[in-house]
């Protein structure tokens, strides 16, 4: 029995890699200002309000900031165990890293309504996702069109989301807005990815600065040693 | 009355420590060749970047934890919350890629010029060693920061070992210290990089350097400047090491670090090839990476490993290749040392290596298909003849005459 189970098992997944290939769509670009700090903040509170009642970011100290809004720590996602479809919401910590920030862009515009599924949602950029439908209530209800993918993918490469979907019923967002609001949160993990950036690139500046000046230095210092060699 | 206590203290330490001959040995009374070109920056990068590792792998390894279930986090610790941690971790993983990028020009130069031949074949071969040594201390470092890349490329570079007939499956557990990689691994690994490795590493740079000195530079003419020495007893070609080519050196340094600052605080990742972004997500044992691939360095290695069918025989094909290395000095019949000098039969080889080698390279990091298996298979040919048809047309290609003195 167990026999069958796992081999039960091992088809469902080499199935769903079977369609992860079929359906792979071009990722979107996410359209983010690394130093729009208000953008990085917005999303920050994009992510506390919505993204945490699931998802954990470890590596940002995240219970702290918990505690400072009032939130006691055994309430917090990293203390559940049993989640929905035995998936546990992975870490955001590190995603934009893991990822990248179109990738996380892409998937958050790629939810469309499928009613075989358990959460009643599906995902073209990671098909059969356990992930519940959080953004249809801002970004509306969207559907599949299938007639364009058939057509589209006859001429070969890849499609983007937004020619696979059509936007049934409009959420609480305007699509403007939706996207303003995801480039929020992407800023905000690609923030929380890599926290000391901003300090890694402004640091860049004066150690290349100076080391400008010492080049300079050593090429003169060089050349003077050098004249009495170099007849 | 300042100036004597300086002298008088020198005087002091040289009545008891040979000073004055160690300088004199290795520094202002070391003559070396007038007529080093670029591919002679590397040697010196070489050894920076040595000291760049060990002194940022210093500081890492009082923040960092060797075990399975902290390593992961102990990183993440070191990059946020440790003052300029992330610049200490990004120093030695930029490092580490900028070691094997300098290694290899340095040995590309030892190729050109004919570096390892006579008498400075044992030159070459603690060379080689070093190599070697290195290639474990990368490979035992990527496994650190324990991510899903350090894990799977522990795997699967361990389980080589598993393809040895016999005690294959006996030695693969010897190795990991477990029935599979494991925080047993890590462990040991942590402490093979941290002090086993190096160790033996500052002891064969030491040994080279050794050899280097008592045989003298090369040059890219690939002639003696022992042969034409002046009146003092010095080659008549060759000037001071200091302050000559340290000053050159320092020049060439500054470029160095420019170029290895850009990469460190623009594209410290450089785009996947020195941090791989699978390695962001910690160590899943249930969970295969769909593509698993070790660092660019080790990479021609690799796809001649793959290109063989046979795990077992792809391993020896591997060891060859690198053993051919060893006997590079014996397998150069050449009556020349330098490419400048040697025909044309020589210098097509060595641009056909050079594509082989730069496409198995490539190659090892793709994930297989039928055509690159096949591309691999061409360029691991190439990679072989050119060693193994070396004695031939080494021998008996046509030369150029050798200049009596350096060109320039």
């Amino acid at each position: 029995m167990m026999k069958y189970f796992l081999l039960l098992i091992a088809l469902i997944c080499s199935s769903v890699n079977c369609l992860a290939e079929e359906t792979q769509i071009a990722l979107d670009h996410a359209p983010i200002q690394v130093n729009d700090i208000a953008s990085i903040k917005r999303g920050a509170k994009f992510f506390a309000t919505t993204c945490m009642a699931c998802h954990t970011l470890i590596y940002m100290r995240y219970n702290s900031l918990a505690e400072e809004a009032g939130v006691t720590y055994d309430r917090m996602p990293i203390n559940v165990k049993n989640w929905p479809l035995n998936v546990t919401p992975p870490d955001l910590s590190l995603e934009a890293d893991v990822r990248g920030v179109d990738w996380i862009y892409t998937y958050l515009h790629s939810f469309y309504a499928d009613p075989s599924r358990p959460t009643g949602v599906n995902n073209l950029l990671v098909p059969n996702t356990a992930m519940p439908g959080i953004v249809a209530a801002l970004q509306g209800q969207q559907v599949f069109a299938t007639d364009m993918r058939a057509s589209r993918r006859y001429f070969g490469g890849h499609l983007q989301w937004y020619d696979e979907l059509i936007l049934q019923s409009q959420g609480a967002l305007s699509p403007q807005q939706f996207d303003a609001s995801m480039t929020d949160v992407v800023n905000f993990l690609y923030y929380s990815a890599e926290p000391y950036r901003a300090e890694q690139n402004r640091l860049g500046y004066w150690v290349i600065g100076f080391l400008l000046i010492l080049w300079a230095m050593m090429y003169y210092l060089k050349k003077n040693y050098w004249k009495d060699i170099e007849k | 009355m300042h100036s004597t206590n300086k002298q008088g203290l020198f005087n002091w330490l040289a009545a008891r420590f040979p000073v004055r001959e160690f300088s004199e040995r290795h520094l202002t009374g070391y003559y070396a060749p007038r007529n080093f070109n670029f591919w002679y920056y590397f040697g010196s990068f070489s050894l920076l970047v040595l000291v760049n590792q060990i002194v940022t792998g210093i500081w890492l390894a009082m923040e960092y934890t060797p075990t399975a279930e902290s390593a992961f986090a102990s990183v993440q610790h070191i990059m946020r919350d440790v003052h300029y941690g992330w610049l200490l971790r990004l120093m030695h993983t930029t490092g580490a890629s900028a070691f094997f990028i300098v290694v290899y020009l340095h040995m590309y130069r030892a190729l050109i010029y004919g570096s390892y031949r006579k008498p400075r074949e044992l030159l070459w071969l603690i060379g080689m060693l070093i190599y070697i040594t290195l290639l474990l201390e990368a490979f035992t470092g990527y496994v650190l920061p324990w991510g899903q890349m350090s894990y799977w490329g522990a795997t699967v570079i361990t389980s080589f070992a598993s393809a040895i007939p016999y005690v294959g499956k006996y030695l693969v557990v010897w190795l990991r210290g477990d029935f599979t990689v494991s925080g047993v691994t890590l462990h040991r690994f942590f402490s093979l990089h941290v002090i086993a490795v190096p160790l033996v590493l500052c002891a064969l740079v030491f040994l080279h350097l050794v050899a280097l000195h008592y045989v003298g530079s090369n040059n890219p003419d690939g002639i003696e400047i022992k042969e034409h020495k002046n009146s003092s007893g010095h080659p008549i070609d060759g000037i001071p090491f200091h302050p000559y080519y340290t000053l050159k050196d320092l020049v060439g340094v500054m470029v160095f670090l420019i170029i290895f600052s850009l990469i460190l605080f623009y594209t410290p990742k450089m785009g996947g090839l020195f941090l791989e972004s699978e390695n962001y997500l910690p160590v899943n044992a249930l969970q295969t990476p769909e593509h698993i691939a070790p660092v660019w360095y080790m990479t021609p290695f690799y796809a001649i490993l793959r290109a063989v069918p046979n795990k077992f025989l792809g391993l020896v094909a591997m060891a060859a290749a690198i053993a051919l290395m060893f006997v590079l000095p014996w397998l150069d019949r050449s009556k020349v040392k330098s490419i400048r000098y040697k025909g044309v039969w020589s210098k097509a080889a060595i641009v056909l290596f050079i594509i082989c080698f730069v496409g198995l390279g490539y190659l090892g990091i793709q994930p297989v298909s039928t055509l690159r298996s096949f591309m691999a298979q061409v360029f691991s040919i190439g990679y072989f003849l050119f060693y193994l048809t070396m004695p031939f047309y080494t021998r008996y290609e046509k030369t150029k005459p050798l200049p009596e003195r350096l060109t320039k």
